[in-house]
């Protein structure tokens, strides 16, 4: 057994201009050590102990107090964010997770597969005979959020407004909240109002679908009250959106380094679709790390974790943890490999995977079944900095047109 | 019919806690136990339970 005392342990200045979570100075660190430190507390870097914390009961959550941090103390944004089922804890988030999880039961979900592969060819479609795409404004971001609108019931022609409302919110959600609040809090009033509208709709025409499952969810008697079920619709939209579109973004990249697995991934397209999504989520997360925070004071493998410290799941150090994962940092789409943690885990895993799951091995395989030979058109890609919620700002790709031979097959 | 979940899938993530917790319980170190004997009533949450389980551990075995 290694002791390591505070002197060995690695510090990540994780708010560097140039801090990046794929870099020799994380890899070290997790070479070195279970942990680092950080100016934003803790980050546990390798796979069993990523594992083992994320999911445990000694920790919470803990984004409940980010408007506070930020300066932000009351308003519309501060009331939606301490109700929202991320920050909720014990009962109040069981409660709401119990009545909601049947609605995204994986057996409804599936039953949308069919409509998320038919909107991958739609947008496909809009710009093959180009030979290049700007992949994040011609495939990923529409894809997102008209996989929502699916979902929800809304008119897909709305994914324009849902697109900028929940865009305005996201952009401010960094340092610069307390700035721009007065738009955040009327752009989510007008994301609200949308909810509402939804659900009320839905209370007077139940339909078979996602929102009515959500309105008539009961157990015992106890039902989602109306500002609980808008608070959760708004909840998806931001929740969903961003994170399904950056990842895209992200498994493009991947299978662009990789062009022997993007082959592989168009000759077995069925087969191997739940594999491809799965390892580009363990190797390029959008979701670099996940947020915890000590709910009572306890020891781990010799380190005393204090109540109320920050402690940072870091989910790409742990997904290519090479004590883990045999050529960890590459796809290897006929390989077995462990669960990663790009969703988080424990009680606050992520509600909406069965959805990013199948809606992402709807998209992967169409769009490597038409498209051969990626790359990426040079100077046409802009990144958001690869630390927290990370994805192409920008990726123009250049591509073959795959010919499609007589048996609906596709060759190169 | 008896419940029964499959430790090597297991992730200890406690979804089916929150569904069904006359069924399922998490312990004090965060590990799943859980008894596989259920009255009838309960036979909803437990699907419940295997529906919400993110990496699908848990299954129903016997006369069906
Ligand atoms: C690739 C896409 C996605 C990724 C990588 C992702 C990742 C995550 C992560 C890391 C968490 C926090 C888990 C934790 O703290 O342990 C989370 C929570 C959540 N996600 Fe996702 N997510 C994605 C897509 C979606 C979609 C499509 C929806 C909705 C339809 C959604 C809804 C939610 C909700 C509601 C929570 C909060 C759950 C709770 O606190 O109980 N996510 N997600
Ligand atoms: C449901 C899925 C979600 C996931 C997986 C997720 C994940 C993350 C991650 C990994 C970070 C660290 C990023 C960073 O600090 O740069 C983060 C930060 C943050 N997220 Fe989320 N988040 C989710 C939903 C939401 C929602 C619904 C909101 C609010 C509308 C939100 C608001 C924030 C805020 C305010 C920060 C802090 C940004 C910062 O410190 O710069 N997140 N989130
Ligand atoms: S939800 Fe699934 S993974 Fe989680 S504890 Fe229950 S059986 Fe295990």
């Amino acid at each position: 057994m290694t002791i390591t005392t505070a002197h060995d342990v690695p510090y990540l200045d994780m708010s560097a201009p140039h801090f990046a979570m794929a870099s020799e100075a994380v890899r070290d660190a997790r070479d070195a050590n279970w942990y680092a430190r950080t100016n934003y507390g803790l980050a546990v870097l390798s796979y069993e102990d990523v594992s083992s914390l994320m999911k445990s009961p000694k920790l919470i959550q803990g984004s409940a107090a980010w408007p506070e941090h930020n300066g932000v103390h009351s308003g519309i944004f501060y009331d939606w964010w301490k109700r929202n089922l991320l920050v909720l804890e014990g009962e109040d988030h069981h409660r709401i997770r119990r009545l909601a999880n049947p609605a995204f039961s994986p057996r409804k979900i599936a039953a949308l597969g069919d409509r998320f592969e038919s909107l991958a060819n739609e947008l496909i479609d809009g710009w093959i005979e180009d030979g290049q795409v700007e992949f994040v404004e011609g495939f990923a971001a529409p894809f997102a959020t008209r996989v929502l609108c699916i979902m929800l019931g809304i008119d897909e022609s709305e994914w324009g407004t849902i697109n900028r409302l929940a865009s305005t919110v996201g952009a401010a959600l960094g340092v610069t909240i307390k700035e721009d609040i007065d738009e955040v809090d009327a752009a989510l009033v007008e994301l609200q109002e949308y909810a509402e509208r939804l659900i009320s709709d839905r209370q007077q025409n139940p339909k078979d679908d996602f929102v009515t499952r959500l309105v008539e969810a009961n157990r015992e008697g106890d039902r989602l009250t109306d500002p609980e079920l808008r608070n959760l619709l708004v909840l998806l939209i931001f929740g969903g959106m961003d994170t399904t579109r950056n990842q895209l973004g992200l498994a493009i990249q991947s299978f662009i380094r990789q062009p022997h697995q993007w082959e592989l991934l168009a000759e077995r397209p069925r087969e191997l679709a739940k594999a491809a999504v799965e390892e580009a989520l363990r190797v390029n997360p959008t979701t670099r790390w996940v947020t915890r925070e000590v709910a009572e004071t306890f020891e781990h493998k010799g380190l005393v974790l204090e109540q109320g410290t920050t402690v940072h799941m870091f989910t790409y150090a742990s997904g290519t943890d090479p004590e883990k994962f045999a050529n960890p940092e590459r796809i290897d789409l006929e390989a077995e490999h462990a669960p990663h943690y790009a969703f988080g885990g424990g009680v606050h895993h992520c509600l909406g995977h069965f959805v990013a799951r199948s809606d992402m091995q709807a998209a992967l395989p169409a769009l490597a079944t038409r498209l051969a030979n990626l790359s990426v058109v040079p100077g046409g890609d802009e990144w958001m900095p690869d630390s927290g919620n990370t994805g192409p700002v920008r990726l123009t790709i250049a591509f073959d047109r795959r010919a499609t031979t007589a048996d609906g097959q596709q060759t190169a | 019919m008896k419940v029964w979940v499959d430790r090597t899938l297991c992730e200890n993530h406690g979804q089916c806690a929150i569904a069904a917790p006359s069924t399922f319980e998490m312990d004090d170190e965060g590990i799943l136990q859980y008894t596989e004997g259920f009255p009838a009533d309960e036979l909803e949450y437990i699907e419940d339970a295997m529906d919400v389980c993110p990496v699908q551990a848990i299954f129903l075995k016997g006369d069906q």
